[in-house]
């Protein structure tokens, strides 16, 4: 009954309820997909200005996809109570936060992936050469989206009006790592040295690991009632 | 009274200082008079960062404690941040545009001071709008704490984003004595105008709540 | 261990803001006794059980349940079972599913078995791979009694937990706390349904505006317990 076997429970469960309805990761590609084309005729997305805003216009949908994400993190456990369910179970509750924090980073690297294609096309990118570095980028960047918007949906939960004031939380925080997530992708896709990339990895992975070492702390006050 | 003596000595340091910059100091030379605003800009930029440091202490206290005071210390202290956040964000421009031909551009320090400013902003949401009254404090002291984290983080990041940009002068450049003598007369006078607003600020939430607790029990009755 | 299913409430009191829910209050419960918990609507009877339960802190004073304060030890909620009127339940998922969640989650070992017995218990057994959402509210209960007991607590508290039952459904549950019962457990039953409660409960607990007011053995006669609840509650009997 450890720590990690709860936070494991929870993960499965989530992972297996959203592969069997895709209730979450269908409509947030849409809508990285939606923002791309707002993006697209907002401003014009041609030729040697695409290399300078791409990067920009790729976190930029990522985060408000993940926005309408993040928010359902604890939809499931609206429904019947099932909230203090999880709650009752013996332990440690922080065991919740990091079972939904890893789902939630999974489903942002899904989305992540699976609209890449599509900027792929749109942005006129051979991405082949640059997947790994670019895949390493998304993971620290997820992780950062997932430490704090993990957290903050838990405090929204009970709050009056929950849709209206998780992006007003979310998005200044979130600041730090999607100038750095921005910066980096620049870098890799400018096919630039890893010592410029290095940096900014840097501020990813500390800003991933003290929010998730805050959140972990911080989540049975985030929660209790 | 204690708080009216406070009152008294801030009035006096204010007059000092206003004296200080106005009267006592020389112009400095390169940009002229309207370098006169840096002893108002940089001790609210410290003044601001001063108060987020209280939020943080407040909100730690808090979920300690659970004592009340502390959460009032928190949200004043988070007010009066983004108070002084606002003047400096303010003044910044004012000074940017004789200086350096522009009203804002966007280089590291005026960046971070923007961005840490939205974070309390949105600190003052959650507690007015969003979490319902009893829930406020303790919902607050988690955002507190976050915030607190995130500074320097946002400070790194932004730094590395637009290093370039940098058009403040470096930390430590030399300042004439008398210079020196102003500026720290009105990092003085500005924390002991922190202090004093936020004592006051939860002066008057702890009178709120008394009422509230008050009609409480005359609906209870 | 003979603490086994004792509950113990040392000056707790639950405030939301301005608002007192329960005021400070005493309460001990020995272990295989069952109390019935009355009074109107805002009394503070979901308070006092969310606060047993664990899934309330205590505003002032402690919550122990078998000699562990609650906040301290949170390992010692697993002697705790709850049944409310919600299923507690993911409809996405199916029995089976639900069920194996849970027992992850309580650590708990022979899963399988256990499961097999549960859904056994439960009259689940054929549709046991359907989803929730298809169920009709008397299966779902049954589930959700499977649910809450699958870590075999020694103390059960109950909210409501006949909102909603058909006569059947209702009968088994009762059926289900006398066996309980019989076993040594603990439990706290709330329920504006006397009827239901009769012949299960051994102690009466009435709450008025988060006050304990009275504090009663019962001797099994309905009557007497109406004319006990009948000052204290509104219309709603």
């Amino acid at each position: 009954m450890s720590f990690i076997d709860r936070a494991l429970a929870i993960l499965r469960k989530d992972l297996q309820a959203e592969w069997r309805t895709k209730e979450r990761l269908s409509p947030m590609v849409f809508f990285a997909l939606l923002v791309l084309l707002i993006f697209n005729f907002s401003f014009e997305l041609g030729g040697a200005a695409l290399r300078e805003i791409g990067p920009g216009v790729l976190w930029s949908s990522y985060v408000f996809a993940s926005l309408l994400g993040l928010g359902r993190s604890f939809a499931d456990e609206r429904e019947n109570d099932a909230l203090d369910a999880l709650l009752l179970a013996p332990g440690d509750h922080g065991a919740i936060y990091l079972g939904k924090m890893v789902g939630n980073l999974v489903f942002l690297l899904a989305i992540e992936l699976l609209s890449l294609p599509f900027f792929a096309l749109f942005f006129n990118l051979s991405l082949g050469f640059f997947l790994m570095p670019l895949l390493a980028v998304f993971v620290l960047g997820s992780a950062c989206l997932a430490s704090v918007g993990t957290l903050f949906a838990a405090m929204s939960n009970n709050m009056r009006l929950r849709e209206l004031l998780l992006p007003l939380l979310l998005l200044p925080m979130i600041l730090p790592a999607l100038i750095s997530c921005v910066a980096a992708t620049k870098v890799v896709l400018a096919n630039g040295h890893f010592t410029e990339l290095l940096p900014h990895m840097q501020i990813l992975g500390v800003y991933t690991v003290v929010f998730t070492v805050l959140s972990l702390m911080l989540f049975e006050y985030a929660i209790e009632e | 009274m204690r708080s009216a003596l406070v009152s008294y000595v801030l009035f006096a340091a204010m007059l000092i200082a206003l004296a200080a910059v106005f009267l006592w100091v020389p112009t400095e030379k390169e940009m002229g008079i309207i370098q006169r605003i840096f002893y108002f800009h940089v001790p609210s930029a410290m003044s601001a960062f001063l108060a987020f440091f209280l939020v943080f202490i407040g909100s730690i206290q808090y979920l300690r404690t659970r004592e009340e005071k502390w959460d009032r210390l928190a949200f004043s202290a988070a007010e009066l941040g983004v108070m002084f956040g606002l003047i400096v964000l303010i003044t910044g421009p004012l000074w940017a545009k004789p200086a350096w031909g522009v009203y804002w551009r966007w280089e590291p320090r005026l960046t971070s001071m923007l961005i840490t400013f939205t974070i309390y902003v949105a600190y003052l949401m959650v507690r007015d709008y969003g979490a319902q009254a009893s829930q406020a404090p303790r919902l607050g002291a988690v955002m507190g704490i976050l915030a607190f984290a995130n500074v320097p983080l946002v400070y790194y990041a932004v730094d590395l984003w637009s290093a370039d940009q940098q058009l403040h002068p470096p930390r430590n450049v030399g300042l004439e004595p008398k210079m020196e003598y102003a500026k720290w007369i009105c990092y003085a006078t500005f924390f002991l105008l922190l202090f004093h607003l936020v004592a006051q600020r939860m002066e008057l939430a702890r009178i709120e709540s008394a009422v509230v607790r008050l009609r409480q029990k005359l609906d209870d009755a | 261990m003979d603490e086994d299913g004792e509950i113990v409430l040392i000056d707790a009191a639950k405030r939301f803001g301005a608002y007192t829910a329960l005021h400070p209050t005493n309460l001990v419960i020995s272990r295989g006794q069952a109390v019935l918990l009355v009074g109107a609507n805002g009394a503070g009877k979901s308070t006092l059980l969310r606060l047993v339960a664990g899934l309330s802190r205590p505003s002032d004073g402690e919550v122990h349940i078998n000699g562990h304060d609650l906040q301290d030890a949170p390992e010692a909620r697993s002697a705790i079972g709850l049944l409310s009127h919600q299923t507690l339940l993911y409809d996405e998922l199916t029995a089976r599913e639900n069920l194996r969640f849970f027992a992850r989650l309580y650590g708990l070992d022979n899963v399988q078995k256990r499961l097999d017995e549960a859904l056994a218990k439960a009259r689940l057994g054929d549709r046991q791979h359907h989803r929730v959402s298809s169920f009709s509210r008397g299966m779902k209960q049954r589930l959700a009694l499977a649910r809450a007991t699958l870590h075999r607590p020694s103390i059960l508290l109950l909210d409501e937990p006949f909102t909603g039952l058909d006569v059947g459904s209702g009968t088994a549950l009762r059926e289900f706390l006398h066996l309980f019962r019989g076993n040594g457990g603990t439990c706290i039953l709330v329920t504006h349904r006397l009827d239901e409660a009769d012949g299960i409960v051994d102690r009466l607990l009435v709450l008025e505006r988060g006050h304990l007011r009275l504090d009663q053995a019962l001797s099994g006669d309905l009557n007497q317990l109406y004319a006990h609840c009948a000052h204290y509650m509104d219309s709603a009997l």
